[in-house]
């Protein structure tokens, strides 16, 4: 039995959309982050959730959105978190920071900024995030990384930036952080965007092998379908969706991950059922915890990988039980076709 | 072997523990890595608080579970031992 089947009282992490809002409109966003939502959590329902994370021994909050330092209450809700010796991740677009959020993040062991940046040009960067945003996330870079904050560069590899990769790592390593690469999925805005921004099979190909070159580059979730054998020891290496992590949205509803907000994965909303019950009791969980896409069960690397990213599946395919079409398995596929094309 | 006995184990900096019904799952956040141990009834987050002595966590396995203490003192330095190594805990004179 693989470790992620272990049942666990809580999850170990929780991703954290606390807003929709955000000051930037990029054609990527897995949220569709714009606006802020009406039915948003105000900071006292935020602080009992956080009351039934620390009771629930949760360890770590990845707090997502939107941008979550447009959320006026943040800096106050990042200390009472602190105070329960909760780790955060702050996914922030590094255009927004202030007095108050860098004082919160100075010298604190409890947190961790990964700044988005996509792109180590503005002309890469600004076709993604909008016009000019290049240097203003590098200006929030600089001022982190004088603070010592501990720090990460995010990047969603799309086609746009793929060229970029090794520029980005250098530029990640000039203030000092390491860069992570993010799969790009079709989730929110994604989903008009994801025929034009996709990586083809030979770039998924090469991809690949860049990360099996240089396990220092951090990935996010979900990599294990598209990356060699190498690296399956440097993180999760199966989907971890309602078993070791899921989602609450600016609302208070619980999915299954980030990029499975869509009704029909809604497990419950926190103004209604504890996470507890949610965890342990709702159905959508307990099917995410028992998919094996049954398009992949003789799959050599089944055992290995479960079927990939099942979010890319259903917003591909609509079916959970076809395989993460990125996979190595189904990108190998693809470049056998090409090639016998190509000698034909 | 007599040296350990009076050792305690506390968890390494910033690393926190948590009981689950196979055993206990610890959480690194430098690494940012959980370890699953299987260590089943036989551990509670408690015993890394840096007050029990190897041997009075031992005894207490040992009264609570009706096994040998023989038998979890060769299991449990082996298992502390790992858990040492892979910074997860640290054990210091009691």
């Amino acid at each position: 039995m693989n470790h992620v089947d272990w049942p666990l009282s809580a999850p170990v992490n929780i991703t954290w959309e606390i807003t929709h809002q955000c000051n930037l409109s990029c054609i990527h966003c897995l949220s569709s982050g714009g606006q802020e939502a009406l039915c948003e959590l105000n900071l006292e329902e935020c602080i009992s959730i956080v009351d039934q994370l620390a009771a629930l021994k949760v360890f770590e909050i990845n707090f997502g959105g939107g941008e979550p330092l447009l959320k006026s209450f943040f800096p106050t809700l990042l200390n009472y978190i602190h105070q329960k010796g909760i780790v955060t991740c702050i996914s922030t677009n590094g255009t927004v920071l202030n007095g108050e959020a860098m004082a919160c993040f100075a010298g604190n062991p409890l947190v961790n900024i990964q700044v988005s940046l996509d792109g180590a040009t503005p002309e890469v960067n600004d076709k993604i995030r909008g016009k000019g945003t290049f240097h203003q996330i590098i200006k929030g870079i600089e001022l982190l990384a004088k603070k010592d904050v501990p720090l990460s560069i995010n990047t969603v590899v799309t086609s746009v930036n793929f060229e970029q990769l090794s520029q980005l790592k250098e530029l990640a390593s000039s203030f000092g952080a390491r860069l992570r690469v993010s799969r790009f999925r079709p989730s929110g805005r994604a989903k008009e965007t994801w025929g034009k921004l996709k990586l083809n099979s030979s770039q998924l190909r090469e991809l690949s092998e860049w990360l099996s070159q240089d396990p220092g580059i951090l990935t996010g979730d979900s990599f294990f379908s598209i990356s060699g054998e190498d690296r399956r020891e440097l993180g999760l290496n199966m989907c971890g969706a309602c078993k070791l992590t899921c989602c609450i949205d600016p609302c208070g509803l619980v999915y299954p991950c980030a990029f499975l907000q869509e009704n029909e994965f809604c497990a419950g909303n926190l103004r209604e059922t504890s996470l507890q019950e949610i965890w342990d009791f709702a159905p959508v969980f307990q099917y995410f915890r028992k998919l094996e896409p049954a398009s992949c069960r003789r799959c050599p690397r089944f055992n290995m990988c479960r079927g990939g990213c099942p979010a890319i599946a259903y917003f591909v395919k609509k079916d959970l039980n076809s395989p993460d079409p990125e996979c190595l398995i189904n990108w190998s596929r693809d470049i056998s076709l090409e090639s016998l094309i190509t000698a034909e | 072997m007599r040296g350990i006995l009076n050792m305690a184990f506390r968890l390494a900096k910033n690393v926190q523990v948590r009981k689950e019904s196979w055993g206990l799952l610890f959480y690194s956040p430098a690494q940012h890595k959980v370890c699953f141990v299987r260590s089943g009834d036989w551990l509670y987050p408690q015993y890394f608080n840096g007050t029990l002595t190897f041997d009075s966590l031992v005894g207490d396995i040992a009264k609570r579970l009706g096994t040998s203490a023989k038998v979890i003192e060769s299991s449990i330095q082996k298992l502390t031992a790992h858990l040492v190594r892979m910074g997860l805990i640290i054990n210091e004179p009691c």
